[in-house]
C-alpha cells in the first residue's frame, strides 16, 4: 500500500494555487509572499519551515480566514476561504487563551458559541482535557498554569470543535529548548490519538523533522515553497539517529540565510 | 525577582508600609499644630486640635441642622447616585465607541471638547436644566464619573489582544458574541481603573455639587463655613472629605482585587 | 575541588522561608573554563543565578571569585541575559562602550577595546545604529561585545540565545567559542539546550530538580570545531540528556 493509500483517502483539504499576499506600508506595498502553491491531505502532519519571521505566519492566517489574499486561489474542501471558521482550528504561538475563563471556560467556548448545551458541551470538553493531559485542571485560570500546560489548553480548545484541519503557528516557539521535546513528543501522541490534518508552522529543525510527515522548506520574503521532502522515518522519530541528522544536516543547508 | 525587603529583620513589607504612613501623617500634624501655635499662621488658619475636637463634637452632635455623620451620609448618597449612572452611561458608551468605530468617530470629538470643563463651570448650565434641587448637584457628579469611565472603557475595548479576538472567530463566535463574550471580559481591568478613578472624583466634586443651594453635606458645611468666616467649620469639611475620600479608594481597590483576580500572574 | 579554582562555590544554600531551593551546592570553575550548566524545566536556574550575582542574599555557604567573596562592585563581572539587554537611548558604539565607562577604565584603552571587539562581531559597520534599527541576533552581538569589551574576570550567561532560530544560534555559539578561546574568558553558561551545552561548553554541569544540587560534572574534551551530527557528539550528548530527562 502506498503512503497516500495508508493514510486515508487522498483528498485535498487545503489547496493554495498561486497565492500571493501583500501588505500597505509607509514604503510602499511588501510582499510577503509570492506564487505559493500548497496542497494539504487529509490526516497528512505538513510543517512549513522556513527562516525568520517573514510568511510562514501570514499563510497560516490566510488559511486560517484571518486574512484575505491578495492573488490566486485558497480552497478549504474545495471551496474558497472566506473567513474564520471551527473547521479550522488554530493555535497561536501566543496561546491567545481567554485569562478570564477556566480551563474549562476555554475549552468549551466554541461548542458554547454553537449553542451546544451545558452538559452535553462540558463532557465533550473533558474529553479532550483529558486527551492534552490536563485531568484535574479543568478550573485552573491560565495565569496559574506553566506555559507548556497553556499550550495544551489552546490545543484542546481547537480540538474540541473536532476540526478538519488543525492550523499551527510555531506553537511551541516560547517554550524552554525542554519543555519544547516534552511538548512534541505530547502533540505526536495526540495527534495519533486523533488523526487530523495538520499545518504545523516552525523554524526549528529538529521540530520539523520529529513531526512532519512533508515539509515545505520556504524561502525568505517574499515567501514561497523552495523545495519539499517526505519524511519516512518511523514514529516516534530518534532525534540523533543518522538518518535524522543527515536530514537535519541537508535541509539546513539549503535554508535562505537571514543574516 | 522579589524586592528586597526595605528594612532587613521580622517586619513584613506591609506592616513597614503603613508604620511609614502613620509616621508621614504624623509628621504633617505635628508641622500644622507646631505652625498655627508657633507662628502667625495661627492667626489665619486653626490647629489640628481645634479641628480634631469640632469633627469630634460634631461627628454626632449638631453642625448646622445635622450631625457630621448625618452630612457624610447625605453627600454620600448624591454621590452615590451620580456615580453610579455616570459609571454605566460612561461604560457603555466608552466599550461602544472603543469597538465600533463609527461610535468613536461620532462621539469622540464631542468628547474631547467637553471633558477639560471643570464641574464649578457646569453650575450655572446645571441649575438652568435642573433647578436648584437634588437633579442639579447630581448631574454635576454624574459628569465627572461620566467622563473618567468613558475613556477607561474605550481603552479598554480597543486593547483587547486581536490575537484573542481572532482566537474567538476561529471558535466561531459572531460579532455580538465576541461583543459580550469577548470584549466586556477584557475589558474590566481598564473599567476598574476608570471606575477608580471616578469614584474619587465624584467624591471631590461633592463641594461643587452642594454649592447649588443646599442646607446639608460636607459641601454644604465648607460653603456655610465661607459665609461665616468659620475657619474651624472649612477645614473640618476639608479633613471630613479626605477622611472619606480615602476610604472609597481603599473599598474600590478592594473590589478590584477580587473580581480581577485572573489578571494578576504567579500565585 | 582545587585549591587553585578562580571560582569556588561551596555548600550554596538558598531558602526563601521554608522552601528549599538551593541545597549545599559546591563546585568549582578554574580559570579560563567554558562551563555549561544545564537542568530541567523549574531547577532553581534563577535562583542559582541571582545568589551567584548577589541579587538574593544566600541562606548558607559561600561563593569565592580569586579566593575573595565575590561582590559585583569590587570585581569585574559581566553579564548577559535572555533577551534584549541592549540601551535603546544609545548606539551600538556607545553601547559597547558603556560597560568601560562604569568601570571608569582610562579614554584610550576604551577606544581601543571598543574598536577591537566591534570588529571582532563584525558590527564595526552598524556603530552608529540604534538598537530599535537592529535584528535579534545583532543585538545579542552587541550585549557580548559590550561584556567582553570591559575583560571581565567572570562572565555570566543566562540563556542569551534562547529565542533565537538555528541558524542566528549556531552562528553566535561559534562567535562566542572565538571569543571565549582569544580572550580566555572564564565562562559560566546557562542553557537548557542540551545541544548547545554540548556544542560549547569545555565542561558540562548538570543539575537536579529542587532542592536543585549538583548532580554531576561531565569534561568535554571534543575537538573543535565540533560537528552535531558526528557520533561522539552524540554519545555526549544522549548521556547528558539521560542524566536530566525529566520528562
Amino acid at each position: 500500500m502506498s503512503m497516500e493509500q495508508e493514510r486515508g483517502i487522498e483528498n485535498s483539504i487545503i489547496e493554495c494555487t498561486g497565492v500571493c499576499k501583500s501588505f500597505e506600508t509607509p514604503e510602499g506595498e511588501h510582499q510577503v509572499i509570492k506564487d505559493f502553491n500548497l496542497q494539504a491531505k487529509e490526516n497528512e502532519f505538513l510543517v512549513l519551515f522556513g527562516p525568520g519571521q517573514c510568511g510562514k505566519t501570514t499563510m497560516i492566517n490566510l488559511i486560517a480566514g484571518f486574512e484575505k489574499v491578495s492573488g490566486g486561489s485558497l480552497k478549504f474542501m474545495g471551496k474558497e476561504i472566506a473567513k474564520p471558521d471551527p473547521s479550522r482550528g488554530v493555535v497561536f504561538q501566543s496561546t491567545a487563551l481567554f485569562p478570564w475563563m477556566t480551563t474549562m471556560g476555554n475549552v468549551e467556548y466554541g461548542l458554547k458559541m454553537a449553542g451546544v448545551k451545558k452538559q452535553e458541551r462540558q463532557k465533550r470538553a473533558q474529553n479532550y482535557i483529558n486527551l492534552v493531559g490536563l485531568q484535574g485542571f479543568e478550573k485552573s485560570y491560565p495565569v496559574q498554569l506553566s506555559g507548556g500546560m497553556r499550550q495544551r489548553v489552546g490545543i484542546a480548545r481547537a480540538y474540541c470543535n473536532e476540526p478538519k484541519v488543525m492550523l499551527m503557528d510555531e506553537p511551541f516557539g516560547a517554550l524552554d529548548a525542554q519543555t519544547r521535546y516534552l511538548m512534541q513528543e505530547e502533540l505526536q501522541r495526540i495527534w495519533e490519538a486523533e488523526k487530523r490534518t495538520v499545518i504545523f508552522v516552525t523554524n526549528n529543525i529538529e521540530e520539523a523533522l520529529y513531526l512532519a510527515d512533508r515539509i515545505l522548506v520556504l524561502t525568505n520574503c517574499p515567501s514561497t515553497v523552495k523545495k519539499e521532502y517526505i519524511i519516512d522515518l518511523p514514529r516516534p522519530r530518534n532525534l540523533v539517529s543518522p538518518e535524522f541528522l543527515a536530514l537535519r544536516k541537508e535541509i539546513t543547508s539549503i535554508m535562505d540565510s537571514t543574516l | 525577582m522579589m524586592k528586597k525587603s526595605v528594612l532587613k529583620g521580622r517586619a513584613s513589607d506591609k506592616t513597614i508600609n503603613v508604620c511609614c504612613a502613620c509616621a508621614a501623617i504624623g509628621l504633617f500634624l505635628i508641622l500644622w499644630y507646631w505652625g498655627t501655635a508657633a507662628t502667625k499662621l495661627g492667626m489665619m488658619i486653626p490647629g489640628p486640635l481645634e479641628v480634631l475636637g469640632a469633627i469630634g463634637r460634631g461627628l454626632f452632635g449638631k453642625v448646622g441642622r445635622h450631625s457630621i455623620m448625618a452630612h457624610v451620609g447625605y453627600s454620600m448618597m448624591r454621590v452615590m447616585i451620580g456615580f453610579a449612572v455616570g459609571s454605566i452611561a460612561g461604560v457603555a458608551l466608552g466599550l461602544l465607541m472603543g469597538w465600533y468605530g463609527i461610535a468613536e468617530a461620532v462621539f469622540n470629538p464631542l468628547f474631547r471638547i467637553i471633558r477639560p470643563i471643570p464641574p464649578i463651570a457646569w453650575i450655572p448650565i446645571s441649575i438652568i436644566w435642573f433647578g436648584l434641587g437634588e437633579d442639579a448637584k447630581i448631574f454635576l457628579i454624574f459628569l465627572a464619573a461620566f467622563s473618567n469611565t468613558t475613556l477607561n472603557s474605550m481603552a479598554g475595548a480597543k486593547s483587547v489582544d486581536p490575537e484573542v479576538i481572532n482566537a474567538a472567530k476561529m471558535l466561531g463566535a459572531n460579532e455580538r458574541q465576541i461583543f459580550t463574550t469577548i470584549v466586556l471580559p477584557a475589558s474590566v481591568p481598564s473599567i476598574f481603573a476608570g471606575l477608580q478613578v471616578a469614584i474619587s472624583s465624584s467624591w471631590a466634586t461633592v463641594l461643587a455639587a452642594e454649592m447649588v443651594r443646599s442646607s446639608e453635606g460636607l459641601g454644604w458645611m465648607i460653603v456655610a463655613g465661607m459665609n461665616n468666616n468659620d475657619m474651624i467649620q472649612i477645614l473640618s469639611g476639608i479633613v471630613m472629605i479626605g477622611i472619606v475620600g480615602f476610604i472609597l479608594a481603599i473599598i474600590m481597590r478592594k473590589a478590584e482585587e477580587v473580581l480581577c483576580r485572573w489578571n494578576k500572574s504567579g500565585e | 575541588m582545587s585549591e587553585k579554582a578562580k571560582v569556588k562555590v561551596r555548600n550554596l544554600t538558598k531558602k526563601f522561608g521554608d522552601l528549599l531551593v538551593l541545597d549545599d551546592m559546591s563546585f568549582d570553575v578554574e580559570d579560563g573554563d567554558l562551563l555549561c550548566v544545564v537542568g530541567p524545566t523549574g531547577c532553581g536556574k534563577t535562583t542559582f543565578l541571582n545568589s551567584l550575582t548577589k541579587i538574593y542574599d544566600i541562606t548558607a555557604g559561600e561563593i569565592l571569585l580569586n579566593d575573595e567573596k565575590v561582590d559585583s562592585r569590587k570585581q569585574n563581572i559581566a553579564y548577559i541575559f535572555q533577551g534584549d539587554s541592549t540601551m535603546p537611548w544609545l548606539t551600538v558604539e556607545e553601547n559597547v562602550r558603556f560597560g568601560l565607562d562604569i568601570k571608569k577604565v582610562p579614554e584610550a584603552r576604551k577606544k581601543e577595546q571598543v574598536e577591537k571587539y566591534l570588529e571582532i562581531v563584525g558590527l564595526t559597520n552598524y556603530r552608529k545604529y540604534y538598537p530599535k534599527q537592529l535584528s535579534a541576533s545583532m543585538l545579542q552581538r552587541v550585549s557580548i561585545a559590550r561584556a567582553f569589551a570591559t575583560e571581565p574576570e567572570l562572565l555570566l550567561m543566562d540563556e542569551p540565545y534562547g529565542q533565537l532560530d538555528i541558524e542566528l544560534r549556531f552562528k553566535l555559539e561559534d562567535e562566542l567559542v572565538k571569543l571565549w578561546k582569544l580572550t580566555k574568558t572564564t565562562v559560566l553558561f546557562i542553557t537548557h539546550n542540551i545541544e548547545e551545552a554540548v556544542y560549547l561548553g569545555n565542561k558540562i554541569m548538570i543539575l537536579t530538580n529542587k532542592p536543585t544540587t549538583v548532580k554531576k560534572t561531565i569534561v568535554n574534551d571534543l575537538p573543535r570545531p565540533r560537528d552535531i551530527a558526528a557520533p561522539e557528539f552524540v554519545e555526549l550528548r544522549n548521556q547528558v540528556t539521560e542524566l536530566i530527562k525529566w520528562w
